[in-house]
């Protein structure tokens, strides 16, 4: 072996050494905040990045956003322990909430008591506003898609309004909905025409429609749903035990308290779409639980 | 009587048949409703944004991408070596021991080969949690059988003779066998050893589009949410990555094959444990707090009954013809573009054109693709198909112009001067001699396209793919695992049935087939 050769089985042997260096290094007990992915990833992190600095100085612990991009992956995350604190939807609420038995409902927004979702339709579709539950029977043999698979207000509580009006899945166009993945691609696809109709958020509707991203002469609201629960923030139970006993209350405290008198507060608060952060509760969210095990989308 | 054959350059257009259906299905969708959003996107890739904000957190996904991808190439290279030399035949008959320990590796590997790095990524996903890691072992556990059973084809097919002599002077088993069989596979562990490192940057970003961290994430979010120059921003960073891998990894190819070596299965070995090392490091700096949530958490397994009820509730009829239709339809594509792409477009020009396209078909993750296509032309099958078939046809035409540029140029010229026009002097001086390992190429390409449905189920709705994220989202464990059994047993048959055709194909005397 030439000396070159030898050095070089030297370093390699160094190198391999280094390998028990790669052992996981426990750092200091940091929150993990998260959020289901319903919005765009430059809002996500300017939201998120001043919520975590908000909570961090108010609670005294390092709070880091992680952020994920899918709605299951949210739920397991919070019940594996990689998300201590999650913004979620009505049924990954619920979902996670059933998965991690003992995690606490913080707050939802001021909007969140009474949500609703809207159906909106190609301008050249021919189809007409929608008055009753049985006017939705207009939609059969329609291109239909719905936004994300778990999400509640772009699927979940549309399908189940749609059940209510005699209405099934397998009776759309094609045999089968679309399932668009966001409320803004439900959006660009009914405008597009490439559905005839969709579902989705209305709070995401009408800042599509202020924003000019949604162009009311190529798509338009047929009809509002009635109002139902949607997102809340959801602790994990070993919170206390972590951070100190009374945690989850200064916590909750700590999102109550987020108000539009300080400039951060402001635009949190706006990033959200709310007024301000309210208590909720876990009985609230029974109804969704209830339309979850009825679609299936709860077992 | 003898049977009429198909000569090989036929049959590698052959497939573009299937383009027939597709573009009439695809056409007859087209509208122009979606146009205007096209344009915004075109607009995009001009202006991409430059918010600093985002590309912060648009460079720490891409670090976190490359990161993830070297650290599961190096993993399953090595892995998947050691796995290749202890499933082969030749290493048990060395040592004069029954080769049934060999046999019996390879069976229990065909499990994890069988299930697409996703489909690992998500259910790893649901035991062990929201980490890095997990990103890690989704790509590692798949390629790390695939790499094994390449090699073991390898070894098992290197000529015993030089083991048989060096045996019988003496040598001791191992001494034999590594003396004998190491420089055979050296070849074979830098041209493999590249391309899978290529995969594994593709299985990163992809893994990302699902909810897996890196640069795949943002791409997904920001183009769900149409921002388009924010999705420019990203995707120019992933395929700046993507074209300086890819032509590092043909410039030191280059190197290895034109001084070659006894070093460089050894460099290639070398590499790997650097890039575990490294890309190790590299993801516990990036995501320092993961560390502390590695840990089993299983969920609740379903019994007997839910099973049999799953099993009685799903559709499995249509579920499973619409997955084969899909894989069939995106096969054709894959293979049929390329060379016909080559063949109405000849000269150097359009090849550079082409290969930049296929550039951007590779790096563009199959689903976001799809929404795109979606955009324009009214939701079907054949849409789903296309935007599969077109990532899979930028591999095979990276793939098929590799092999048209090694080859001497002495046929087409000798055909040229016959006065045959120039698309004729090509497709039979040119393509011809590459078609049959094309081919070969093209039968394992639609065994990783079966697997790949799963990754267009969900814009289209169709297929088993489409029914395990509908599953899965409900968690409901009994029909996941269902489905994962039937997608395992569909992705074995496909196996069989592509090695049988690759192996015909690759057989013909007379004429050498590359790997």
């Amino acid at each position: 072996m030439s000396a070159r050769e030898h050095r070089a089985v030297v370093c390699l042997a160094l190198l391999c050494s280094l390998s028990t260096t790669a052992l996981p290094s426990w750092a200091a007990e940091t929150l993990r905040i998260g959020a289901i992915p319903d919005q765009n990833p430059e809002k996500l992190n300017r939201l998120y990045g001043l919520l975590a600095q908000e909570l961090s100085q108010k609670l005294q612990v390092p709070v880091r956003y992680v952020p994920v991009s899918n709605y299951p992956a949210a739920v397991s995350a919070f019940r594996t322990g990689g998300l201590d604190v999650v913004w979620f939807g009505g049924l990954t609420g619920v979902q996670a909430r059933l998965q991690t038995p003992g995690a606490t409902v913080l707050a939802q927004r001021d909007i969140d008591a009474k949500f609703r979702s809207v159906f909106i339709a190609n301008t050249q579709s021919g189809l007409q506003s929608i008055s009753s539950l049985e006017g939705l029977q207009t939609l059969k043999g329609k291109r239909f898609t719905f936004g994300s698979e778990s999400s509640t207000s772009g699927r979940l509580m549309p399908q189940h309004f749609l059940q209510q009006g005699g209405v099934t899945p397998n009776q759309f166009a094609g045999g089968r909905p679309g399932f668009s993945g966001s409320h803004d691609a439900t959006i660009a696809l009914v405008q597009s025409g490439s559905y005839e109709a969709g579902a989705l958020n209305e709070q995401v509707w009408t800042s599509a429609l202020k924003s000019g991203a949604a162009d009311p002469n190529k798509v338009t609201v047929i009809w509002r749903t009635p109002t139902y629960v949607d997102y809340h923030w959801v602790a994990r139970p070993v919170l206390d035990k972590r951070f100190g006993s009374g945690f989850t209350t200064k916590l909750q405290k700590a999102i109550l308290g987020i108000k539009p008198t300080t400039a951060n507060g402001k635009t949190i608060l706006s990033l959200f779409a709310a007024e301000e952060f309210i208590p909720a509760s876990a009985s609230q969210y029974a109804p969704i639980e209830t339309v979850g095990r009825q679609l299936g989308k709860i077992r | 009587m003898k049977r009429p054959v198909v000569s090989a350059p036929l049959l590698c257009l052959l497939p573009a048949l299937a383009l027939v259906p597709v573009l009439i299905v695809v056409g007859e969708g087209l509208h122009g409703g979606g146009f205007e959003t096209w344009w915004r996107f075109l607009q995009g890739a001009v202006q991409p944004s430059k918010d600093p904000l985002l590309l912060k957190s648009l460079w720490e996904g891409l670090q976190v991408t490359l990161a993830t991808a070297l650290v599961g190439w190096g993993l399953s290279t090595l892995i998947g070596l050691l796995l290749g030399v202890f499933s082969s035949d030749v290493l048990w008959e060395s040592a004069k021991i029954p080769t049934w320990p060999a046999a019996a590796i390879r069976s229990l590997l065909a499990l994890p080969r069988a299930i697409h790095e996703l489909l690992w990524g998500l259910l790893l996903l649901q035991v062990l949690g929201l980490h890095p890691w997990v990103a890690v072992a989704a790509i590692t556990i798949p390629y790390s059988a695939l790499v094994a059973r390449v090699f073991r084809d390898q070894i098992d097919s290197i000529d015993r003779r030089r083991l048989t002599a060096v045996l019988q002077s003496g040598a001791s088993a191992p001494a034999a066998f590594v003396s004998s069989i190491g420089p055979p596979l050296q070849p074979i562990l830098l041209s493999y050893g590249g391309y899978r490192l290529e995969c594994a940057l593709r299985s990163a970003t992809l893994l990302g589009v699902f909810g897996l961290g890196g640069i795949g994430t943002e791409l997904q979010l920001t183009l769900q949410s149409l921002r388009f120059a924010e999705f420019w921003s990203g995707l120019w960073l992933l395929i700046l990555l993507s074209v300086l891998l890819e032509q590092g990894l043909t410039f030191w190819r280059h190197r290895q094959q034109t001084n070659p070596s006894q070093w460089n299965g050894v460099s290639v070995l070398t590499m790997t444990v650097l890039a575990v090392l490294v890309g190790g490091h590299w993801l516990q700096q990036l995501l320092p707090t993961s560390g502390t949530t590695l840990q089993l958490m299983l969920p609740p397994l379903p019994d007997i009954s839910a099973l049999q009820l799953a099993a009685t509730e799903l559709p499995w009829l249509r579920m499973i013809e619409q997955t084969m239709r899909l894989t069939l339809l995106a096969a054709a594509i894959a293979i049929a573009l390329p060379p016909l792409c080559l063949l109405i477009f000849p000269g150097r020009i359009a090849k550079q054109v082409f290969l930049g396209l296929w550039t951007l078909q590779r790096v563009l993750p199959p689903p976001l693709t799809l929404l795109m296509l979606l955009l324009a032309n009214l939701p079907s099958l054949a849409l789903a198909a296309l935007a599969l078939g077109l990532q899979n046809a930028g591999v095979m035409g990276r793939l098929l112009v590799e092999g048209l540029d090694q080859q001497s140029p002495g046929t087409m010229k000798a055909i040229e001067v016959t006065a045959a026009g120039p698309r004729q002097a090509w497709l039979l001086g040119c393509l011809s001699p590459q078609s049959r390992s094309y081919l070969a190429y093209g039968a394992y390409r639609t065994d990783v396209i079966l697997r790949e449905t799963l990754v267009v189920g969900l814009v289209g709705g169709t297929g088993l793919g489409w029914m395990l994220i509908e599953s899965l989202s409900s968690f409901h464990w009994a029909a996941v695992l269902l489905i994962i059994v039937c997608f395992a047993l569909l992705t074995l048959a496909g196996e069989s049935i592509s090695d049988g055709l690759r192996q015909r194909w690759l057989r013909t005397p007379g004429e050498s087939a590359s790997t």
